[in-house]
């Protein structure tokens, strides 16, 4: 899969489960810094990535991605 | 540091709308207790919150902001001091948790924050604190995640744990105790507890300081701090410093290693500098209250009122336990009592108005105590009896109070019934205890501060007879091989050079050096085996005392040298060090431990069974003062024997507290020196001075 296509992906996902428009969300974006994404929500943002490409992430690891980037990164070493 | 007690504008960057959270709940804080300058709360999602515009990032709010209260996870709360540097933010409060605490990489989030503070010029409380109050009325901040504002009052409170705080915070709600600023300061990876120290020795809504430690990591500037604010401000500063058992002390190379616990320098090194350690919060609020609610007491002697015996008879014996007097009433003040209280009464001090007593009767002692020149300060007693009208005593007792000159402290003893009374008393800030004992100590503890503010602390007096260049080439000598371990002749040397008494005598390198040496100094002489690997000399045989002719010294050299070789056969033997015996001497030990928080720390304590059993030394900090060198004497129980007791002569206090000072110089010279023993040292009779009887060194080999 090409990187470009994960990370809008990865986005769609971000989008949907902080409730926001994709066109809001920067590559670079921090997930909390600049998402403002909770405890609760990161980790509904790593069960919507596995949903979503359909892979088991490793979920300690998962949970220090910082950025829209680096979790398109990651996802990419399980597709 | 002013910014962060009394900034115009707020941001809180990292805000959201969960109840319960303490992004949230700083934020209501803040809105609840009607801060007089501007919020702005900066959230990455939200729009606004509670009704107010909310901001993406910090530097995006329009204004100026004095102070930022961060509140971001630790893995992004440096992205947001960034900003906050960028934005021209000069002070913040770091709440996050996440850092030193936590191990290596908490430790590198931290650094991190330094850096970027240091980068934009920023100061910052915290990180892992619970943030701070301000309760003076023109900013009303309450800049923390506390459950409630406390009431303003002029107790400043320094905490380095965050969850105390809200304990803290608490007890004094409901005892109605004031603060004037109310800080935790966590990690204090920039402000430290000793500029905070400093912040309130200025505040002027402060007058009394307190705080809770649990580690000093710099002692001495601690020292300085509290000896600066207690001399320049007149504020006590009261201190609970946890963490008071010490497993370290027994593992420690030298007898004063040994005998020196790491929470024992830390009493004398407090007790030193003037800071009022306290044991737990209830002791220390309750001294707190004392210093803060009623003005000193002149002098000890107390007017006990009570409306019953035993309680009277209880304050009495507490009173005079720790120091107080009873004072003896004038004549008019017994003519007064006697017209004011029923026959049955019991008119001299500690006075009793008797268990029917109402208000009148109390009212009427109170205040002739008040008026009786004897008198320093008043304690009111009361019990609950069937027709005691608890509430109106509380209130005549605080209208009693006003506008006087001698403190007034009160004890309801009891729990249920005396409850709307003590509050009476604690709301109108009559310091009040459940227990008469606690309320004798407070009023000594202060009585004691304000005596010694008037006793300036003397100079550090200059040593002559130090002959530093000697001193210098032993001390590079000693330094130049790589050893640690001193030994006798060669730290005997060392402490001659800085004026301490050498014993008569000399290094044999031979018997017929050694009966030279011996005829020279006159009989009787002790011989020691000397050898840099043999440190406990008597282990192996090395040590003969009271040798009396040259034919004795003779043999005793053989002996040492075979016993020596016999029991040790690696060491090498320099020679056997031939002394002067001393007979009719105390035996005494000093010592030097460098302590890694508060430095060079001077010991003192009498020989034999008092230090092997009793512990019964004492500590210093070195520098010492003259006073303070006699007051480490003073404060042993071996004191009454170096006066001079059943009729035995005084010994030569004085040479001691020279020689404490003599070795604090040392110790501050040479801060390779990491232990030093003189064990035993001989104290003669009054004006006849003192003999090192054996000494040795332990040295830091990587300074």
């Amino acid at each position: 899969m090409e990187k470009s296509e994960i990370l809008s992906r990865v986005k769609e996902v971000v989008g949907q489960v902080l409730s926001m428009d994709v066109s809001e969300i920067t590559d670079e974006a921090n997930f909390i810094f600049d998402l403002g994404a909770d405890s609760m929500q990161s980790v509904e943002l790593v069960a919507g990535f596995e949903e979503e490409f359909d892979v088991e992430l490793d979920q300690d690891k998962a949970l220090e991605v910082q950025t829209i980037n680096d979790a398109a990164n990651f996802v990419a070493e399980y597709v | 540091m002013e910014t962060l007690f009394h900034p115009k504008s707020v941001a809180v960057v990292g805000t959201n709308k969960v109840k319960g959270t303490v992004p949230h709940d700083i934020l209501d804080n803040i809105l609840k207790t009607d801060f007089e300058g501007v919020v702005y709360p900066v959230s990455p999602r939200e729009k606004s919150i509670k009704g107010i515009k909310a901001y993406k990032y910090v530097v995006d709010v329009p204004d100026d902001i004095d102070l930022a209260i961060l509140v971001f996870p630790s893995s992004v709360c440096h992205m947001a001091l960034e900003q906050c540097g960028q934005k021209g933010i000069k002070a913040a409060i770091i709440i996050s948790a996440g850092y030193k605490e936590v191990g290596e990489a908490g430790l590198a989030r931290e650094k991190q924050l330094i850096e970027i503070a240091r980068k934009y010029n920023m100061s910052f409380i915290g990180p892992n604190c619970l943030g701070v109050i301000n309760t003076d009325s023109r900013i009303n901040l309450n800049a923390s995640f506390a459950r409630e504002m406390p009431e303003t009052g002029n107790i400043g409170f320094l905490s380095q744990s965050g969850a105390l705080c809200t304990a803290v915070l608490d007890y004094a709600i409901a005892k109605h105790i004031g603060f004037s600023k109310f800080i935790s300061f966590g990690n204090k990876a920039d402000i430290s507890e000793i500029d905070l120290l400093y912040y309130l020795m200025e505040d002027e809504a402060t007058k009394v300081i307190l705080m809770y430690l649990e580690e000093v990591s710099d002692g001495r500037a601690l020292m300085q701090a509290a000896r600066d604010v207690i001399e320049k401000s007149g504020k006590p500063v009261l201190v609970i410093k946890s963490g008071r058992t010490d497993e370290g002390a027994s593992a420690a190379a030298s007898h004063t290693g040994s005998l020196t616990g790491k929470d024992e320098i830390c009493d004398a090194a407090f007790e030193q500098a003037g800071i009022i350690r306290c044991n737990n919060l209830e002791e220390m609020f309750n001294k707190a209250i004392a210093f803060a609610y009623q003005p000193p007491p002149v002098a000890e002697k107390v007017a006990i009122i009570t409306n019953a015996g035993g309680p009277g008879v209880l304050t009495t014996d507490a009173a005079i336990s720790n120091g107080l007097r009873l004072a003896r009433f004038s004549e008019e003040t017994t003519k007064i009592l006697k017209s004011a209280l029923p026959a049955t009464a019991n008119i001299n001090n500690p006075v009793d108005v008797i268990g029917d007593a109402r208000a009148d009767r109390y009212t009427a002692a109170i205040q002739a105590a008040f008026e009786d020149d004897d008198v320093d300060g008043v304690f009111v007693i009361l019990t609950p009896q069937s027709m005691t009208d608890i509430d109106t005593i509380a209130t005549e007792v605080t209208k009693i109070a006003e506008g006087q000159t001698k403190p007034i402290y009160a004890s309801f003893m009891g729990a249920r019934d005396v409850a709307s009374g003590v509050n009476i008393l604690q709301k109108h800030k009559i310091p009040h205890y459940t227990l008469p004992e606690s309320m004798c100590i407070s009023f000594r503890t202060v009585h004691h501060f304000h005596s010694s503010l008037k006793q300036k602390r003397a100079g550090v007096p200059t040593m002559d007879r130090i002959q530093a260049e000697l001193a210098k080439g032993l001390m590079d000598k000693a330094l130049s091989n790589g050893r640690e371990y001193i030994p006798e002749v060669e730290t005997i040397e060392i402490l001659k050079a800085y004026g301490l008494p050498a014993p008569q005598g000399k290094l044999a390198t031979s018997v017929e050096e050694a009966v030279e040496v011996a005829e020279q100094i006159g009989y009787p002489v002790v011989m020691k085996v000397v050898s840099d690997q043999i440190i406990h000399k008597s282990e192996v045989k090395g040590v003969e005392l009271s040798i009396k002719s040259a034919e004795d010294v003779k043999a005793a050299y053989q002996r040492i040298h075979e016993n020596a070789t016999a029991r040790m056969p690696e060491a090498t033997i320099k020679g056997i060090y031939v002394i002067k015996m001393i007979s009719g001497s105390e035996e005494i030990i000093l010592g030097i431990k460098r302590d890694p928080s508060f430095g060079p720390v001077l010991m003192f304590g009498l020989g034999g069974i008092f230090v092997e059993v009793f512990k019964d030394v004492s500590f210093g900090v070195a520098p010492l003062t003259l006073e303070e060198a006699h007051d480490m004497i003073k404060k042993t129980r071996a004191y009454k024997i170096l006066k001079g007791i059943r009729g035995l002569a005084p010994r030569d206090i004085d040479a001691i507290a020279e020689a404490l000072l003599r070795l604090g110089q040392l110790a501050l010279d040479y801060p390779q020196i990491e232990e030093l023993d003189i064990n035993p040292m001989f104290v003669l009779d009054e004006g006849q001075g003192s003999v090192i009887g054996d000494a040795r060194m332990i040295l830091n080999k990587t300074l």
